[in-house]
Order: structure tokens, then C-alpha cells, then sequence
């Protein structure tokens, strides 16, 4: 205590010291936080040193929002299935390459006709609470997610199974009616549960969802409603030991206090933003000793995306001036300051689904004028365009995502600049969803896709997928993309589903129903204390092993032992 | 006039307000660089001569943004107010004046609106609307008159059996003369403290509202807005954090010194002095 009351009052005379108060005025605030808050401040850790792998320790992360519920397929959001995916298992998973490799199954065959699937599981696999976990089980969670009164977005894959079935305790087969090249993909995302536990359980409201027993490396230990979940080992796990012995997830609703957080080592990891990541940890050596800076591309992209339906953008040559008439380079440098990539097709950039040949439209404002005037638009008298006189305006929707918002005014001083007169507003995610995207009654969204690893993206492009609540809101339809969406999820060889995905790559952005904006870049800073992460990112990014960080004694916080 | 400048509180009020007046009404003038113009080549400059108040996450001049910022603030304060007033003087004097019934259900009225926390009402009522600068004046002054009811009507109640307006019935005068040519000017005195303070808290209800991201637009700039972009940056760009925190600070506490120092002045009890 004397020690922080020393500090606090040197820090307070420094900073009067100092000619530029205001300058340190932020520093000082840290600085506060750091002595209130840290409860090993005096360590001197030697982050250089390699360190042998050692058992135990805590490994402690942050999230904005408390998971809803730990039963996934129900949750939906991407707090629930970050931890859901430590204590459950699926079939088959992807190895750090983006192959598939078993998890509960040891081995899985394909039948001739390509339309079966045997997947066999590994011998002895154990629930948390000593049960045994067999093909039954997998049988009753693929009847869960396809049961219709089970509130679940993702039956749709599930629902193509023709027939599943049990055939001993060690083996399950499902069959489809038609080829379907994303099956197997789907087992690597669907979490099992356990038959004995819910059986006579309504899956939508039970006692399950906050006290689950799973099969993986994790079980649940302690849920404090509004701060924190915690995990701890579990020694029945299928899959072997992980090396560190509990993961605790508090919830911290801002970012910036996640960040104060982190500097004052009260958290191991968080996502971080641009500004942070290119600005605020190069000019701060203490915090360049101690935290782990890692970058990897996401999978996913974010977009400007027109509703098809209403004039004038069902016009090919309006979307495509658009296009034109907005910098790219411009967006990706000034919100994302250089940490983004342009994108030009629907998959993530060095995937082999991506067509490189594609390249995005240049920023070329004398073509994007040329074309509205050829779909009618003409300059009137204050500089803006119109056709039958009719100012072109609209407003775009975006959700409360600064990067989004930022990027909604860049893209409104552009098109300003050719005449079009855009309007901008933010709104809360669930009424964005469910007033303007489920209903269909918006003009032009800035918003962003998170793909999977498997090519098809029937649900999101399909003419037939415009429903309320279907992922093809923007309404668009082209037949040629429909056929080859259609052939891409039969197509099982990969050379040529590739040939499939970069045609369909090439007409959707010839006909420009949204415009790339850029695939961002995930920024993660880490805490050197935690070890064994791979370093570069191997294409599954680094989360890929977590059961394989590990913390030395030295470097752990201190804990109270058990 | 003379009674405000003999009195130090309403004295330092005014000046506060009447500076910030003029420097948003001369904003075109006194801005160094358009408040929207955009430059990413200079993204979260600290202040220095060339930017007074630093930029913003979008190299945006934020001293520029403070100076158009502020005719948002004032604006919507005075707008805001000017509704709540009306609503609550007409409310106000029908129920004082006619009582019964009428104003029992004036009242009751009043104690609704009253047990809502108006803050979420607001957020809720601005959720489902468009979010506009006029907008957000409306259902401000639509939300904040119970104050201004209560006082006019007390006002009436007390003035009403008063000889001049007695007289002026026996002289056959109508209730809306009455009403306007005798109670209202004689009930104005709390009404007139009650809109000053009443100003200073819708700016801080507009800043909330633009924190929140609910209020004033991007890309026009408004303290709240300006604030909100600098909570992602605190560590590190203390000037968006600190500059729209000192307006807004400034702006409520010289209205507030106003509203108590006018108080004083009004107070019929003060005369004497």
C-alpha cells in the first residue's frame, strides 16, 4: 500500500513538473489505474527467455457482452460459442491448415455414390460426469437441430440429412438425397450434447444452458452473472490435457476500459483496434515489453450492399458508378490505417476460392459520372444529379460500429463529390435487423459478412433465399449465379468447385449488387506471459492451439493455490 | 439589467453563455478548416498551431467541429425549451385558472409524465424515430414542461384571488384576457428561472442522446458526437475526450449560474436589498 501511495504521489508531482500538463493528463489517468488496480506491478519479468512448457496456471480474456447461454446451436453469439467451444467437442474439426481431422470420430469414410457418410468415433470417449459418450448421442443432437420446436438458426445443413443412423455405439451414418459438397464441413461445427442430461429437456429453456457438461478440454466452474465465466480443467476430457488450468472470461462492456485493463495486467487477451495496434503501442516501450502484438486476416469482408428492389439501384450501371465513384485505398487507410486488404470477390484473400484474377473497381469518378448519365441522371442546378426531377439521395444504414460509421462518411464525402446527396444513420443492432433488414425497407447498408471455411454461399446469394430473416435481404437474383451456386454445393471435386466459385466470383462483381469495401484485418495483443502460440499465424490463426499455450510459474499472477 | 450586473453569479453566467453565442454564430468565420473536411493524412494530430483542438479519428479539425458543435448545443437547448415552456404555460394556466376537474386531470398528468425517468423515455421515443437534430428538440420539449405546468399553475392559484383580477371579471372581461392580460405576465418571474435552468439540461440531454449515438447524425458534429469518438481513443487522444467535455461542462454551468443568479434578482423577498 505504501509502496502504491508513494508512486501516486511522485506521479502526481512529475506531472505538475511537467510544462504540458494537458499532454499528461491521460498518462496520468493510466498511470491511476495501473497503481489502483495491479496487484504485481513490482515484478520484473524477463519476457525475452524461452521458457519450458509447464501445467497450470489462469489465462484471463475479455468480452463485451455476457454469452447468452452455453448450449450453441441456441446461443448465436459469438460470446456463447467462444466458450461453448471449449467444453463441447464436434465430430470432426480443422487442423491449424484448414484440413479436417477427427475429434469425437477417429475415422470417416464416404460411400461411392458420395451421398454417405460413416463416421466412426473413438473408443472410451467419456461426458464430464463419467457417462459414456457414444454414437446415440450423436443421433439425439442431430435430432435437436432439426427438431423444429428447437429455436435454432442453423437447421438448414442438418435438414438435408435424409436419414441418420445409429448403427452400433461406435458408429453413425448419415445420408443425403443429393450430393452435398459442404456435408462433411458441417460436422465440424456442429457441437455434440449429451443424451443422458437432456433427453427430457426442453432445449430451449433449461437448466443446461448455465450449467453444461461437455466432453472437451474445459468444464464450467463459476458463472457470475455480469462479470464473469469461468472454466476449469476437465479430467475426463476426449481430448487430452490442456496446459493451462482455468480460463476466465470477465465481462467488460467497452472496449477502452478492456484496454486499461490490459495494460494494467488484469486481462492476458483482447481484440484490439487500428488506432491502438499502429499508434498507441509503438510509442509506448512498456507496453511493447510486455504484450504480444498478432495480426491475421479475417475471414470476412465488410460491404456496401444495395437494396435490389427499389430504384435506381436495380440499375447494373448505378451500382456499378457507385462502385466506382468510392476509394477503397482511401477507407482502408484512413479507418482501418492500413490494416485491411481490398477485396474483389466473396472469399478471403490467399484462399484458394479466391479469383486473383479479379481486381477491385478502380476509383475512377469521370467513368461513375459517364454511367449515371447513360441511367438517366443529369447535374441540376445546386450540383447534384437527378433524374425526372428527382434529387438522387439516399440514406445508409449502419449499425453502432465505429469502423462502419467511419466508413459511411468516407463514403459519403465521395459520392457527395459526383452529386449524390447520402445521408447516414447508425442504429442499435437488433432494431437495424429487425425494422430495416428483416422487413426490407432500407436503400443502401454498410454491414459485413463472417464466412465459413466452405465455398458455397447459397444462403447468402440464392434468388431463392430473399425471405424475411434469410440472408439474401439485399434481394438479389441472377440466374447464372443460381445454377452455379447450385452446382458448387453438388460439385465434390475441388479443382473443379474452385472453376465453379471463381465464374460465380467474377459476375457478382460484374454486377456489383454490393461493393467490397475491404477485408480487415483481426488484431489480437496478448500478454507475454502465455506462451506456445504459434507465431506466424498459421492459416487457422492463432486460437487454432489453444490447448497448447501454456504460462510459466514465474511469469502467473499471483493465485491463491487449491 | 443594472440588478445582473450588480449580481456575480448571473454576471459570470451571462458571460459564459454570450461568449459561447458568439462564437457559435460566428463559427463560419472564426473555424480555421470546414468541420467536415476530411483528411486521413493527419488522423489524431495532437493540438498544435495549426490545429487548435487537434483531429479527430478522421484527421477532421476539432476545434472547427467545437464551433459548429455549439450552435447544435445551443440550438437544440432553446428550441427544446421554447416547446416545453409553451406546452407548459398553456397547461399550466388552463388548469389554474379553471381548476376542477379540468385540473385534476392536467394534473394527474403531470404526475404521470413525472414517475416516467425521462431520460429513457426519450431513448425509447428516439429509437423508433428517425434521429434528427428536430427530432430530438421535439420529444425533449415534449417530455420536460411538467415543471413549468406546476409553476404557472401554482402562480394562477395564488393570483387568482387577487383585487385586479377580480376587478377586471366584474368588468365582464373575457378568460383569455384575463388569462393574458393579468395572471400570465404576473407568473412569469419563475417561469423565466425555471426555462434558464431548464436550457442546461437539454444539452446534457443532447450530449447524452449523440454519446449514445442516438442524437445528432454523422457526420455533423455535436459535443456528444465528438465526445463519443474520443471515449474509443481516451488513452491516447486525450483532446476529443477533454475539449467537448469542457464545452459541455462550461455550457451547463453558466446557464445554471444564470438560472440561479436571475432567481435571486426575481425574488420579490431580494427587493429590499
Amino acid at each position: 500500500m505504501s509502496y502504491a501511495l508513494t508512486e501516486f504521489v511522485l506521479a502526481i508531482l512529475s506531472i505538475f513538473q511537467n510544462k504540458m500538463f494537458l499532454r499528461n493528463f491521460a498518462a496520468f489517468l493510466t498511470l491511476f489505474f495501473l497503481i489502483s488496480c495491479s496487484n504485481n506491478s513490482s515484478q520484473d519479468i524477463d519476457y525475452k527467455k524461452s521458457y519450458e512448457k509447464e501445467l497450470g496456471g489462469e489465462i484471463i480474456n475479455a468480452m463485451i457482452g455476457e454469452p447468452s447461454n452455453l448450449i450453441a446451436m441456441i446461443a448465436g453469439d459469438s460470446a456463447s460459442s467462444a466458450i461453448a467451444g471449449n467444453i463441447f467437442n464436434t465430430l470432426i474439426k480443422y487442423d491449424e491448415n484448414l484440413e479436417l481431422e477427427p475429434e469425437l470420430a477417429q475415422s470417416w469414410s464416404i460411400s461411392d455414390d458420395q451421398k454417405t457418410i460413416i463416421f466412426s468415433l473413438k473408443p472410451d470417449l467419456k461426458w464430464a460426469d463419467g457417462q459414456p459418450l457414444t454414437s446415440h448421442d450423436i443421433y439425439f443432437t442431430w435430432k435437436l437441430v432439426t427438431d423444429p420446436n428447437t429455436r435454432t438458426p442453423y437447421s438448414s445443413d442438418y435438414l438435408l440429412v435424409k436419414e441418420a443412423r445409429v448403427i452400433d455405439d461406435q458408429t453413425f451414418s448419415v445420408r443425403y438425397e443429393e450430393n452435398y459438397a459442404p456435408a462433411l464441413d458441417t460436422w465440424a461445427s456442429l457441437q455434440i450434447l449429451p443424451k443422458h442430461l437432456l433427453e427430457n429437456e426442453d432445449i430451449n429453456n433449461t437448466f443446461f444452458s448455465r450449467k453444461p457438461t461437455g466432453s472437451s478440454f474445459y468444464q464450467l466452474d463459476q458463472w457470475v452473472s455480469g462479470q464473469q465465466v469461468s472454466l476449469k480443467k476437465n479430467p475426463l476430457s476426449t481430448q487430452g490435457e490442456a496446459n493451462i488450468n482455468r480460463l476466465t472470461s470477465r465481462i467488460i462492456p467497452d472496449t477502452s476500459s478492456q484496454f486499461l485493463e490490459l495494460i494494467a495486467d488484469n486481462i492476458d487477451l483482447m481484440n484490439i483496434n487500428p488506432i491502438q495496434y499502429q499508434r498507441v503501442f509503438p510509442a509506448r516501450e512498456d507496453l511493447k515489453k510486455k504484450i504480444a502484438l498478432y495480426k491475421e486476416l479475417g475471414n470476412g469482408y465488410t460491404y456496401l450492399g444495395f437494396n435490389l428492389n427499389k430504384e435506381p439501384f436495380n440499375d447494373i450501371r448505378v451500382r456499378q458508378a457507385i462502385n466506382y465513384a468510392i476509394d477503397k485505398d482511401e477507407i482502408i487507410q484512413g479507418v482501418l490505417l492500413g490494416l485491411g486488404e481490398p477485396v474483389a470477390s466473396p472469399y478471403k484473400p490467399g484462399t484458394r476460392w479466391n479469383n486473383q484474377s479479379l481486381k477491385p473497381y478502380p476509383y475512377d469518378t469521370e467513368k461513375a459520372l459517364r454511367l449515371l448519365n447513360e441511367a438517366g441522371f443529369t447535374k441540376n442546378k445546386d450540383g447534384f444529379l437527378e433524374r425526372h426531377g428527382k434529387k438522387f439521395e439516399f440514406e445508409i444504414l449502419t449499425n453502432q460500429n465505429k469502423q462502419r460509421e467511419m466508413t459511411a462518411v468516407l463514403v459519403q464525402r465521395r459520392l457527395k463529390e459526383i452529386g449524390i446527396d447520402v445521408n447516414i444513420r447508425v442504429i442499435e443492432w437488433a432494431s437495424f435487423i429487425n425494422r430495416f433488414i428483416k422487413t426490407g425497407e432500407f436503400g443502401v447498408v454498410v454491414l459485413g459478412w463472417s464466412l465459413s471455411l466452405d465455398p458455397d454461399q447459397y444462403n447468402i446469394w440464392h434468388s431463392s433465399q430473399q425471405g424475411p430473416g434469410q440472408f439474401n435481404f439485399i434481394g438479389y437474383k441472377n440466374n447464372e449465379v443460381d445454377k452455379l451456386l447450385e452446382n458448387g454445393r453438388r460439385e465434390l471435386d475441388l479443382d473443379k468447385r474452385e472453376k465453379i466459385y471463381h465464374e460465380f466470383s467474377k459476375i457478382l462483381l460484374e454486377d456489383s449488387p454490393v461493393v467490397y469495401l475491404f477485408a480487415g484485418y483481426g488484431l489480437s495483443a496478448i500478454n507475454k506471459r502465455v506462451q506456445g502460440i504459434k507465431s506466424p499465424a498459421p492459416p487457422a490463426g492463432i486460437y487454432e492451439n489453444t490447448q497448447e499455450w501454456f504460462i510459466p510459474k514465474s511469469l502467473r499472477r499471483n493465485e491463491i493455490a487449491y | 439589467m443594472n440588478a445582473i450586473l450588480k449580481n456575480p453569479l448571473a454576471l459570470s453566467g451571462l458571460i459564459i453563455i454570450l461568449l459561447i453565442f458568439f462564437l457559435a454564430l460566428f463559427a463560419p468565420i472564426l473555424a480555421p478548416y470546414d468541420p467536415n473536411y476530411i483528411d486521413i493524412q493527419s488522423i489524431l494530430v495532437e493540438p498544435s498551431p495549426a490545429h487548435l483542438m487537434g483531429t479527430d479519428g478522421l484527421g477532421r479539425d476539432v476545434f472547427s467541429r467545437m464551433l459548429y458543435g455549439a450552435r447544435i448545443s445551443l440550438l437544440v437547448g432553446f428550441v427544446a425549451v421554447g416547446i416545453a415552456t409553451l406546452i407548459g404555460i398553456i397547461l399550466g394556466s388552463v388548469a389554474g385558472f379553471y381548476r376542477g376537474w379540468v385540473d385534476s386531470l392536467i394534473m394527474r398528468l403531470v404526475d404521470i409524465m413525472l414517475s416516467i425517468p425521462t431520460f429513457f423515455l426519450i431513448l425509447a421515443v428516439i429509437a423508433f424515430l428517425t434521429p434528427s437534430i428536430w427530432n430530438i428538440m421535439i420529444v425533449i420539449g415534449l417530455t420536460s414542461w411538467m415543471g413549468v405546468t406546476r409553476l404557472v399553475r401554482a402562480e394562477f392559484f395564488s393570483l387568482r384571488q387577487r383585487e385586479f383580477v377580480l376587478a377586471a371579471e366584474t368588468m365582464g372581461a373575457s378568460d383569455f384576457k384575463i388569462i393574458f392580460h393579468h395572471l400570465l405576465p404576473n407568473s412569469l418571474t419563475p417561469v423565466i428561472v425555471s426555462s434558464v435552468l431548464g436550457i442546461a439540461s437539454a444539452v446534457l440531454v443532447e450530449s447524452g442522446l449523440s454519446f449514445l449515438g442516438l442524437g445528432v447524425q454523422a457526420p455533423t458534429a455535436s459535443w456528444g458526437n465528438i465526445l463519443t469518438d474520443g471515449k474509443e481513443y481516451i488513452q491516447f487522444a486525450w483532446w476529443l475526450s477533454l475539449f467537448p467535455g469542457l464545452a459541455i461542462l462550461f455550457t451547463v454551468l453558466g446557464y445554471n449560474l444564470l438560472g440561479e443568479g436571475l432567481r435571486d434578482i426575481l425574488d420579490p423577498k431580494n427587493k429590499n436589498k
